[in-house]
């Protein structure tokens, strides 16, 4: 019906074109908010009538065979808003030079009639100025329609396409790819008005639609899900209280605080890394990875004492030294967070940081530590003669992406554009013709083959930029760099001849000023906290709900950074906006409706193995590496946390990475990983249940409503038992459940099965009433020291005569490896 | 029988549209019959100094030779022309079975050589997506999720150790370990799972264990029923589909060696008893070095061997298994290398490649394609296979198109990730 109507009254507009036998008038696009009609109402977002204001208007289509609107609301325009209208009171004549319908523009007039009604009179259509330029030398790549066509890169709710003045100088400077130079001036003012109309028009309330169907979560389970996320822990009962008294501003200062502890600089480091695997060079990888990347630094090895002479602290100073070395480019981002500098200090900052055991590698001598032992406490450094480029030149960074002597820097500029512009230089290359992927023929081809110059006209500039650093990442300022390929630069900027002895800190200033850099750091930081890609722009062949989808994600991420930026460019910004985001707390939705839409939205995520690492040990108080009554003699903590070790254990089979040939997490959980999720849930079950029960009831973690002598004897023990499993779902799985819950009545069968079960067994001696081996109690589990001491309480706990312990371990098992726990 | 009670109860709540189309398929919970592994070099190996010699005629153009060897020293076994070691190149041992020399004695007659394939491309990320998808362009999964797709169920169905393994969904990938750890998952309820003597002694009984999963199964159900939130649902959905093989994994251990080799061949042995076990349907190996643009020629041979000698292990376990007629292995890399060495006694990319194929669906002592002498490829007559300058270039989709339909790849998944190229008879 709806389509219907809307054929019929393009119809309508098309015999009254005809008969006017008017030709299309050309405006120029100023990118103000100009009127849209979607059936059934035509949206002037201002007017200014004489004598009313600056009004927001809405005129419902009533008959469509005659084009007659009546006012159907209106209220005060924003005054930010250039009017898209203006209104004759003498002649009642209400002028749109500009009226968008669909993909099409039309210059319209309509008379008032009595009734507070409009006809339409006169409508031609309004080719807009930079419209023939557009299809021409941009649609290939971004599609006719702005959505992206078949790159994908899309102009629709593209933040900063509104600022035409900076969109202009964006053509004028770079586009097209590989011919820069081609639309300038007018040309590049037209497109971008263009660009600015045709595809950025208002979509508000398109968007506040899609993101009212998402129930969001409230604000104390927020806080729970993002101070596991960010800090691993529980929240306190002070945050808990603030954010119940206070809501979202309180969950903004408790996510301030957090961001201030060590825990969330390990966890953003593994946000980093994710990107840019420079953990490549830890010592899980190999002893002395980072290490032997130092040639030219005679004192890397300062902690080798000789073949003869190594001992214990040897090895220490060793793995510190290796992953301070290794970690240095996390180490800068942390840095940077940690003293709200501007994210782009990533890549501009003139140092580099050193602790006191990569300061003793690098011959660093001038930093002065608070404990130079501790490795924890890193500094700026810089390195005699040499100028520093935040990430970029950083050793680490420049290793995990050599170059050779063919390769000219070009895998890190690829890099570059990839991590710190959002930009996949690779899905520019397309299909190209048979045989000619490699031209062997021109003697400069990517600076003479038109296919060849459409990437390398991006790359090469970039790559010539990073010319003082040599293939293995040491500074050596070459005597003279290549002629046959583009020389240093970015976009159509050419390197002034006042930076050539520092081109890759001028890059770093170029990278740090293009908006696509604030893309970047969304979508790394996006991708860490929930898991997923931000949505790629939906292109020529999306579907509705794929392009509302992109519309409002992209709108609600527009949001985020529109934060981050106005506080100077602060990542915590950015991270705290992204999880107060709906997308974030998307907890269900509201209307079914908008499940197409909503597919990929919220931040669910399977716990990667380093989470659930972390998550265990804040639950618990103890990590997953082994029976408790031998935890203190475990030496290598690395190689014994089960979700740690990538050899012996889970760590690459639970979908960690190894920052080398596995660089991509395992998001859905396999056959191997479902029974790692079993193992974790039956032993840390056996560890914990009598662990905790070692101690006195207010001292416990899981038990402070039961004994190990509380069974389902009576009603009190019942209530007991009950009270404990609320608990439990509440400090396991976050879950506030009633008394009376069906979850808790499950959870309460299966408690009183195994009790039942157990006993029964006990009763005809089928089973004995020891503890299983693995779990029985007998040493203190950090100092190994008896819990049975002599002339002491004997403490230990080797026996479960009631077969209580065990019917608790069985519903703690249950939860471990429930969906809510094994996902955050 | 819990997977299919599972789907229909999907299906009963209409959302088994949002499961892979694999998935619900006749198949489902099928043990897979026929097998793939592929295995990547990684980084663009150069088939020059491999199955395509050359020799180290000087090139017309003034760019040198082509290899360090002469041409008169090219090898052959069977119908298989294979280069010999570049003369600074020190051989591996003349025992090893990664010497050219011994590899090609010993499988050649199991050997399909296909030269002359177009890449189109020298990116390593376009060469390897196309090489191991059949599309330049992102989007296909790797033939070995593909293949595993109607297997998803199973625990190990689809195994990657690295390199292009996108399963598009359609299967989650494994990675493995060893052998010591597939025994503490094989028993989850095991305190002692390395010791079959006390590997009975569990944490729990066995009665207490079946109330803990049936719970958890139960748990699980309510929770995806109440859910409203599609990702969670989808979650929910791939967490039930992984728990299902509890317990199959104790016919992967009484298949594996008591110690797992290391790097390519342990990752072989694994892949090798999880297909003789029905655990898997596919394995994605992954063999590094070959991205050779300095110091070509030691490092290519080094590289080379390591690649050889894996390959030999592999086919060993495929053999001690009995599988030799159920698995079809495929080797490839990126694409080539060029023609000619650069200044650093290297050679850079160059888009045309060779892929090595033996195993089930494959006749031996076979070379099909060729390339010019300056090394680029030429056309070949699809119908008759022989170069023929008016017949088509044979590009990765080409050797996709004809695995997809020696390996039986089904029309949904066609469909879905459709692959437009002439069919050349090269398996089956």
């Amino acid at each position: 019906m709806k389509k219907t109507t809307l054929h019929l009254l393009a119809t309508y507009l098309l015999i009254l074109l005809s008969l006017a036998g008017i030709s299309t008038s050309t405006q120029a696009a100023t990118g103000a908010a100009i009127p849209t009609f979607v059936y059934p109402l035509l949206h002037i977002p201002r007017i200014d009538v004489e004598g009313y204001g600056a009004l927001d208007l809405n005129l419902q289509l009533e008959d469509p065979s005659r084009l007659i609107l009546s006012i159907s609301s209106q209220q005060s325009a924003n005054g930010a808003v250039a009017p898209g209208a203006t209104f004759n009171l003498q002649s009642g004549v209400m002028d749109l030079p500009l009226m968008r319908m669909g993909n099409n523009f039309y210059a319209v007039q309509l008379q008032s009639i009595v009734g507070n009604k409009f006809q339409v009179t006169q409508i031609k259509p309004a080719a807009l100025a930079g419209k023939a330029g557009y299809m021409q030398m941009c649609s290939g790549c971004h599609g006719a329609d702005g959505l992206g066509g078949t790159l994908g890169i899309s102009l629709q709710n593209c933040g900063w396409c509104k600022d035409l003045e900076s969109l202009a100088g964006y053509i004028s400077a770079s586009m097209p790819l590989g011919n820069p130079g081609l639309c300038v001036a007018t040309c590049a003012s037209d497109v971008a008005g263009y660009i600015s109309t045709a595809f950025n028009v208002s979509n508000t309330s398109q968007v506040a639609s899609t993101l009212g169907a998402i129930e969001v979560m409230p604000a104390a389970e927020t806080l729970r899900k993002a101070s596991m996320q960010l800090v691993s822990r529980l929240p306190t009962q002070a945050e808990l209280a603030l954010v119940n008294s206070k809501g979202d501003e309180g969950l903004r200062t408790v996510l301030a605080a957090m961001m201030q502890e060590p825990a969330f600089y390990a966890r953003l480091s593994e946000i980093f890394n994710d990107r840019l695997l420079t953990n490549h060079y830890r010592t899980s990888n190999s002893a002395e990875a980072a290490i032997n990347l130092m040639s030219g630094f005679p004192n890397a090895r300062w902690y080798d004492p000789g073949k003869d002479l190594r001992d214990v602290i040897y090895t220490a100073n060793r793995a510190i030294t290796n992953n301070s070395v290794a970690t240095e480019p996390l180490e800068l981002i942390n840095y940077v967070v940690r003293n709200n500098l501007p994210a782009t200090e990533i890549l501009t900052a003139d140092y580099f940081m050193v602790n006191g055991y990569s300061a003793k590698s690098y011959g660093i001598a001038d930093v002065v530590f608070n404990d130079e032992w501790d490795p924890e406490e890193f500094r700026p450094a810089r390195l005699t003669g040499v100028r520093h480029s935040g990430l970029l030149s950083s050793l680490m960074f420049l290793n995990r992406y050599p170059s050779t002597v063919t390769n000219r820097n070009r895998a890190r500029a690829r890099v570059v554009y990839d991590l710190f512009l959002d930009v996949d230089i690779l899905a520019l290359d397309g299909v190209r013709p048979d045989g000619s992927a490699v031209d062997i023929k021109s003697a400069a081809p990517t600076m003479e083959n038109p296919d060849c110059v459409k990437c390398h006209g991006l790359l090469d500039p970039v790559a010539s930029a990073f010319q003082d650093w040599s293939d293995r990442g040491k500074y050596a300022p070459p005597t003279k760099w290549y002629a046959d390929m583009f020389q240093a630069g970015f976009g159509s900027q050419s390197l002034p001849a006042t930076h050539k002895k520092n081109a890759l800190q001028w890059l770093a200033g170029q990278l740090a000023a293009d908006p696509r850099f604030d893309t970047a750091m969304a979508r790394i930081i996006y991708k860490g906290l929930t898991g997923q890609e931000p949505l790629n722009p939906p292109g020529a062949s999306a579907t509705t709900a794929e392009t509302e989808a992109w519309l409002a994600e992209s709108s609600m991420l527009d949001a985020a950074k529109a934060s981050y930026k106005a506080d100077k460019r602060n990542l915590k910004t950015l991270i705290r906006e992204i999880i107060l985001s709906p997308y974030w707390r998307a907890d269900g939705l509201t209307d079914a409706g908008f499940a197409l839409v909503h597919a990929d939205t919220g931040s669910t995520m399977l716990l990667t193995p380093e989470l659930l690492h972390r998550k265990l040990n804040a639950l618990f108080g103890f990590e997953w590496r082994g029976p408790l009554d031998s935890y203190s003699t475990v030496q290598n903590v690395a190689s014994s946390a089960r979700l740690l070790d990538p050899r012996t254990y889970y760590q690459q089979i639970y979908g960690g990475i190894d920052s080398f040939a596995v660089t991509e997490r395992l998001t859905d959980p396999n056959g191997l990983m479902a029974n790692v999720q079993e193992r974790m849930a039956n032993e840390m079950s056996c560890y914990a249940v009598p662990n905790d029960f070692l101690v006195a009831s207010a001292s416990r973690r899981l038990f402070p409503y039961v004994e190990t002598s509380t069974t389902l004897a009576d009603d009190n023990s019942q209530s007991a038992v009950k009270a404990n499993i609320q608990y439990l779902h509440r400090y396991l799985l976050g879950e506030e459940l009633a008394l009376d819950s069906s979850e808790i009545a499950y959870t309460y069968q299966l408690f009183a099965t195994v009790l039942k079960d157990g006993q029964s067994k006990l009763g005809n001696k089928s089973e004995s009433a020891s503890l299983p081996a693995r779990c029985i109690r007998s040493k203190d589990m950090f100092t190994g020291l008896s819990l049975n001491m002599t002339g002491g309480k004997d403490g230990r706990l080797l026996t479960d005569p009631n077969y209580v312990v065990r019917s608790w371990m069985a519903v703690v098992a249950y939860l471990l490896a429930d969906y809510r726990f094994v996902y955050e | 029988m819990k997977r299919r009670t599972f789907l229909n109860v999907l299906a009963g709540i209409g959302v088994s549209n949002a499961l892979p189309m694999t998935l619900i398929s006749p198949a489902f919970g099928a043990t897979p019959e026929r097998f793939l592994i592929t295995i990547s070099a990684s980084g663009g190996w150069d088939p020059t100094a491999f199955v395509d010699p050359k020799g180290n005629a000087l090139r017309a153009d003034g760019r040198g030779p082509i290899n360090n060897y002469a041409a008169s020293a090219i090898k052959s076994a069977g119908n298989i022309r294979y280069a010999p070691y570049p003369t600074s190149v020190v051989p591996p041992a003349i025992t090893s079975p990664g010497h050219l020399d011994n590899f090609f004695a010993k499988h050649h007659q199991r050997l399909l050589i296909i030269n002359g394939i177009d890449t189109q491309t020298n990116s390593h990320e376009s060469g390897s997506r196309f090489v191991w998808s059949g599309r330049l362009e992102q989007g296909f999964p790797s033939v070995g999720a593909l293949v595993a797709a109607p297997f998803a169920s199973q625990p190990m169905a689809f195994i990657s150790t690295g390199g292009y393994d996108y399963t598009a969904s359609l299967v989650s990938g494994v990675r493995t370990s060893s052998a010591g750890t597939f025994a503490a998952l094989a028993y989850p309820n095991s305190q002692f799972a390395d010791s079959a003597t006390n590997r009975k002694l569990g944490y729990f009984s066995e009665s207490a264990y079946s109330a803990v999963q049936a719970s958890r199964d139960a748990r699980l159900a309510r929770l995806q029923s109440a859910e409203s939130l599609p990702i969670r649902s989808a979650q929910m959905q791939q967490l039930e589909l992984a728990r299902g093989s509890d317990g199959d994994l104790e016919r992967l251990l009484a298949k594996l060696p008591v110690t797992v080799s290391a790097g390519i061949k342990g990752h072989a042995e694994v892949a090798v008893a999880a297909f003789a076990s029905g655990l898997a349907a596919s394995a994605n190996l992954f063999q590094g070095g070959f991205d050779t643009h300095a110091t070509h020629d030691v490092s290519q041979a080094n590289a080379l061997t390591q690649l050889l000698d894996g390959i030999d292990h592999l086919w060993n376990q495929i053999e001690l298994r009995g599988l030799q007629s159920k698995v079809t292995i495929l080797i490839g890399s990126d694409f080539g290398r060029t023609p000619f060495y650069n200044m650093g006694a290297g050679k850079d990319h160059w888009n045309v490649t060779s892929v090595m194929a033996m195993g089930a669906g494959v006749t031996g002592n076979r070379v099909i394609g060729s390339t010019s002498e300056n090394f680029q490829a030429l056309k070949l007559n699809p119908g008759t296979l022989q170069p023929h300058s008016l017949g088509v270039t044979v590009t990765p989709k080409h050797i996709h198109r004809a695995l997809r339909d020696y390996l039986g790849v089904s029309d949904d998944l066609n469909r879905q990730f459709p692959i437009s190229a002439e069919p050349l008879a090269l398996f089956g």
